[in-house]
């Protein structure tokens, strides 16, 4: 079991990094991370903190390009192109299809990241900003946040076309960044069952910004380690979750 | 088919046409006419929804922009939007450091409106409460602009007060209760530091705050019995222990490093060797 969803892992793999496209977003993150420097020129007083700032969205906004371009294509493109039939006609189950396209797609991210994050964390080190370890818990707090919109969009992918997965998985990566406004809204509720509702959609939806610690890291704050250690239970509960409903999903497809 | 030569031409007499129509217009256009602008910004909490999770970049931003906007000399009534335009940067992420620092050297430097710097100091304070430039540097607009030494008072004690506060900030807070004519705490307070002093700089500073007050506080103690003697004898003493023989005196003071006063038996008129005018208008 675990062989087959190892292949399908290694296959996902080299197939997203044969996407020109994954090349492409990796590039312009690298660029648009070292390209910081020259906004950090722009502003008065801690250069630093700008630096780190504009390179942290840069690497963050195109790894998130990454995931949702590769994951909602994935399991869509296998069906378009009828080759799901020649996978799942070998002794292959769709559960570890799903689980192996996953891993694959963790993977990647994984790939990216570490060009990006590299570069950047060396970058940071000769402008002067030193070896800021607070900067690979960031990147592997952003990786956690990765792996969730990797599942997400694999979740759309699953059953729905490239665009709408897109469309969807954009709207939940930015309303999962403003789950904050969710407990300000409840308060102004008067109605019990709205209030129900928003409560329900809060923990119903992905809390993205769990994973953000750009202010810990930029402005050098106290991290509390407990912070870091729910998020990363709240990360592999929530993808496990979208796992199970994905494979679910899955199973029930009829392919014609 | 156009020749490869005529197109060369047509594309330079393009450009040179365009060239000059743009120059042309330029002539009738006076680009810095308007010198008013207008400033509208979301509240710092719609920014900081609307950055969906990229706050800090929007802050950094939003305070590059300040600093170019602020600097366009040429726009009159860039001030009416100061206040607004460093709240909302400071609402994004009130961590951060500089746009509290850079906006009340606007406010104060530029704009002229102290208590608008303190404002944002105030709010500086508030969200970092471990740091202390933000009081020092309210403390001495106090001192330096506003002339109110118990308010510069009450920052530098602030500021003192915080875990990383330099030594100089006790100093600055002894010099203003000094300045506010508290001489006697003023006194105890450079004691204090004399007796605690890390370094020369910092032991000759207290000494000379010391030397200042108690030549102060002694002359005109001094002044005040020479002018009993005189209104009694109707001369001017002829030395300084005649205050003392004539029962004025119990005991006649010296300054801080154990001088005797200089005294003018003229004029009647009593200095100390050493002068610091810390109290000039």
């Amino acid at each position: 079991m675990k062989m087959k969803i190892k292949a399908i892992a290694v296959n996902t793999f080299k197939e997203s990094a044969r996407n020109k496209m994954f090349y492409l977003l990796v590039f312009f993150g690298i660029l648009f991370a070292l390209s910081s420097k020259l906004i950090s020129f722009l502003t008065l007083g801690d250069a630093i903190k700008v630096l780190k700032d504009t390179g942290l969205a840069a690497i963050n906004f195109f790894c998130v390009l990454i995931a949702i371009f590769t994951g909602i294509n994935l399991v869509y493109k296998e069906i378009e192109k009828k080759t799901v039939f020649n996978i799942l006609s070998k002794p292959v189950s769709r559960d570890q299809f799903i689980i192996g396209k996953f891993l694959g797609l963790a993977l990647t991210m994984l790939t990216a990241l570490a060009a990006m994050a590299g570069i950047f964390f060396l970058f940071v080190a000769l402008s002067g900003g030193g070896f800021d370890l607070k900067i690979i818990l960031y990147f592997f707090m952003l990786f956690l946040e990765l792996l969730v919109i990797v599942a997400i969009s694999l979740l759309f992918s699953s059953f729905t076309t490239p665009i709408l997965s897109f469309i969807f998985t954009v709207s939940l990566y930015l309303i999962g960044h403003i789950m904050w406004t969710f407990n300000e809204f409840k308060l102004i509720l008067r109605v019990p069952f709205w209030k129900y509702f928003t409560q329900a959609l809060y923990y119903l939806l992905p809390n993205l910004d769990k994973f953000n610690i750009k202010n810990e890291v930029v402005m050098n704050t106290a991290l509390n380690p407990w912070t870091i250690f729910f998020s990363v239970l709240y990360a592999l509960a929530y993808i496990l979750a979208l796992l199970a409903v994905t494979i679910l999903i899955f199973r029930k497809r009829d392919f014609q | 088919m156009m020749p490869g030569r005529l197109l060369v031409a047509v594309f330079l007499a393009g450009l040179l046409l365009a060239a000059g129509v743009q120059n042309r217009y330029d002539t009738t256009v006076d680009y810095f006419a308007n010198r008013d602008t207008f400033v509208s910004l979301p509240s710092g909490k719609t920014m900081k929804t609307l950055s969906f999770g990229y706050s800090n970049l929007a802050a950094d931003l939003l305070f590059i922009w300040s600093i170019q906007f602020y600097s366009t000399t040429y726009l009159t009534n860039r001030f009416d939007f100061l206040e607004r335009v460093y709240d909302t940067i400071t609402d994004i992420t009130p961590q951060y450091k500089e746009p509290y620092i850079i906006g009340s050297l606007i406010m104060v430097y530029e704009a002229r409106d102290i208590p608008m710097a303190l404002r944002l100091l105030d709010k500086g304070s508030r969200h970092n409460p471990e740091e202390w430039f933000f009081d020092h540097d309210a403390g001495y607009y106090c001192y330096k602009f506003l002339k109110d030494f118990a308010k510069a008072e009450f920052y530098y004690n602030r500021a003192a007060a915080k875990p990383e506060a330099p030594a100089f900030i006790k100093r600055l807070n002894a010099h203003m209760v000094y300045l506010r004519d508290d001489h006697k705490v003023a006194y105890q307070m450079w004691l204090e530091i004399y007796n605690n002093a890390r370094d020369t700089l910092e032991k000759d500073v207290a000494f000379n705050h010391l030397y200042q007050i108690k030549a102060e506080n002694d002359l005109a103690l001094l002044k005040e019995r020479i002018g009993i003697f005189r209104r009694q004898f109707r001369r001017w003493p002829a030395t300084l222990s005649e205050l003392l023989s004539s029962r004025l005196l119990a005991a006649l003071p010296g300054d801080f490093a154990g001088n005797e006063y200089i005294y003018n038996p003229e004029q009647g008129t009593v200095s100390a060797a050493r002068v610091f005018k810390w109290k000039r208008p």
